[in-house]
């Protein structure tokens, strides 16, 4: 049977977790960091290194693996462990301070520089691996509902929509103008100068189109109506999965457990 | 909003025209309130005229988010990003990546420009979430170039030098600290190899940043206020009169 247009454009999720509320899920984002912080405060072994924060990482793991979607969550996550390993390495061999630990030739690894290299690699891979979670497992679509529903100006979330599908369409526009460009002779090979005078004559037409074009937008907008005021209706809704109040209730339990924990070692 | 320009003009003209005697004016009632009271000059009545001359010249921030203004953000980021890749395919040693942001807060002031630089962080976040603790940066990127463009910094070639020469410094001042303190001086960018190449050499953490990344802010913003002066010159003036800051731009003939 042929679905109707309000049917298609519907998203439905058969994973618990990957169709879990955006609201919930950023619930869980916001638990995982004040953990991740709480977590990090802890020093173990002798040298006091915060090793707590490596094992809690695998939580991530755990979210995405559990949501369906760990292949293309871990190639988001690509990116942010490529950053956290050059912060790993510059760090351990570059801070200065406290006992050497290691010495081969010049390089020289010190407890002070092993401290901040662990500490400041896994806090980024911790915290920036949860937005991966929540990004990769929510639509954009439902973001910018979520945005609504919460309250925000539906202005605001328009904003959000349009500025995802824009960034789409001018980088698409970029390369025809470029390829435009390059057939009538703008060199984009050579020293630096030439490679950046060839940065002009395709950045200058682009934008200068969009200008123009978001003049027409708002004709069109506003001859729909968008800037009416009185209560709009939505195609787009979103729906629950069913596992939010469990969700809620765990992710609060952890923290607070982290949260007495941590302060339990300082009493002890 | 198309309408609405028109429609605040006459609520100016009708503001401007009231302290001069039409009936119900504040000010012929509280004379006769005032004065047997025996204050001087009637402060209350000084107080609104001032503020009404205050309320002509600034710019009130609802007014910067016109509609025109909230389709230019979508346009700022995108440009933002798009400038980003275009800096990377042509290996150019800068980030180019606040074009939009400048763009925008030339257009319509800084208040636009800082939405449009937060969103971009925001945006650019969700692929890879170390850009979320630039955010600040980008946000007073936007904030100084709005409020230079307010005060028709970009109007002569001294105060365009001037102006960049302070793009550049807020953006160092303001990136600095996040960087070293956040990333510990590195964040895997083609300029950190040799701000991390200066650290081994034993310079201290601070000076090896500033030293490295203020050339290439530097050069960086000029590329990017050129693009953006370029743009505005060609957008016609029918054009340009719809945005806030857009008039700073028209040649009188």
């Amino acid at each position: 049977m042929e679905k109707s247009y309000i049917e298609k454009i519907q998203i439905h999720k058969t994973n618990k977790v990957a169709g879990l509320h955006p609201a919930t899920k950023f619930l869980v984002v916001i638990m995982y960091t004040i953990c991740t912080f709480v977590l990090s405060s802890v020093s173990l072994t002798k040298i006091d290194l915060p090793l707590l924060a490596i094992p809690w990482f695998l939580v991530v793991l755990l979210l995405c693996a559990a949501s369906g979607a760990l292949k293309k969550c871990l190639k988001a996550l690509k990116a942010v462990v490529f950053i956290a390993l050059i912060i790993f390495v510059v760090q351990t061999f570059l801070v200065p301070g406290g006992e050497v630990l290691v010495r081969f030739g010049i390089l020289r690894i010190c407890e002070k520089g092993l401290r901040t290299a662990v500490s400041l690699s896994f806090m980024i891979l911790d915290i920036a691996g949860i937005f991966v979670w929540l990004f990769q497992t929510t639509e954009n679509k439902e973001i910018s509902r979520a945005l609504e529903e919460s309250g925000m100006n539906y202005k605001a979330a328009y904003v959000f929509t349009s500025t995802l599908q824009m960034i789409n369409i001018l980088s698409d526009n970029s390369k025809t103008i470029m390829n435009a460009q390059r057939a009538r002779g703008v060199e984009t090979e050579g020293n630096m100068f030439i490679r950046a005078k060839a940065f002009f004559p395709t950045l200058v037409p682009l934008v200068l189109g969009a200008v123009m074009g978001s003049e027409e937008r708002v004709l069109t907008l506003e001859a729909r109506g968008f800037s009416m005021q009185g209560e709009k209706t939505h195609l787009f809704n979103l729906e629950k999965s069913g596992a939010e109040g469990t969700f809620k209730a765990v992710s609060i339990l952890i923290t607070v457990l982290v949260v007495v924990g941590r302060i339990a070692l300082w009493i002890l | 909003m198309p309408g609405g320009a028109g429609n605040e003009t006459v609520k100016h003209f009708i503001k401007e025209e009231m302290p001069k005697g039409i009936p119900g004016c504040p000010k012929n009632v509280d004379k006769k309130e005032e004065i047997p009271k025996g204050i001087p000059g009637c402060p209350k009545c000084v107080d609104k005229k001032e503020e009404m001359r205050m309320e002509k010249k600034k710019y009130s921030i609802k007014e910067d988010f016109s509609m025109l203004a909230l389709l230019i953000i979508p346009v700022g980021v995108a440009v933002n990003f798009v400038g980003g890749q275009l800096a990377s395919l042509l290996k150019l040693p800068m980030y180019l990546d606040t074009i939009g942001t400048i763009f925008a807060s030339m257009l319509c002031g800084p208040w636009v420009g800082a939405v449009t630089g937060a969103l971009t962080n925001i945006v650019t976040g969700i692929a890879n979430p170390v850009n979320f603790a630039f955010i600040p940066v980008n946000v007073l990127a936007g904030l100084v170039t709005g409020f230079l463009a307010r005060g028709k910094m970009f109007s002569v070639w001294w105060k365009w030098i001037l102006s960049m020469l302070i793009m550049a410094v807020v953006s160092i001042v303001s990136s600095a600290p996040i960087v070293v303190l956040v990333y510990g001086g590195v964040t895997g960018s083609g300029t950190s190899l040799i701000t991390a190449a200066a650290m081994a050499a034993g310079a201290n953490i601070w000076a090896a940043f500033f030293g490295t990344e203020g050339i290439f802010t530097v050069l960086d913003r000029i590329i990017s206020f050129l693009i953006c002066w370029a743009v505005i010159k060609v957008i016609p003036a029918r054009t340009l009169v719809k945005f806030g800051c857009g008039s700073n731009y028209i040649k009188e003939k």
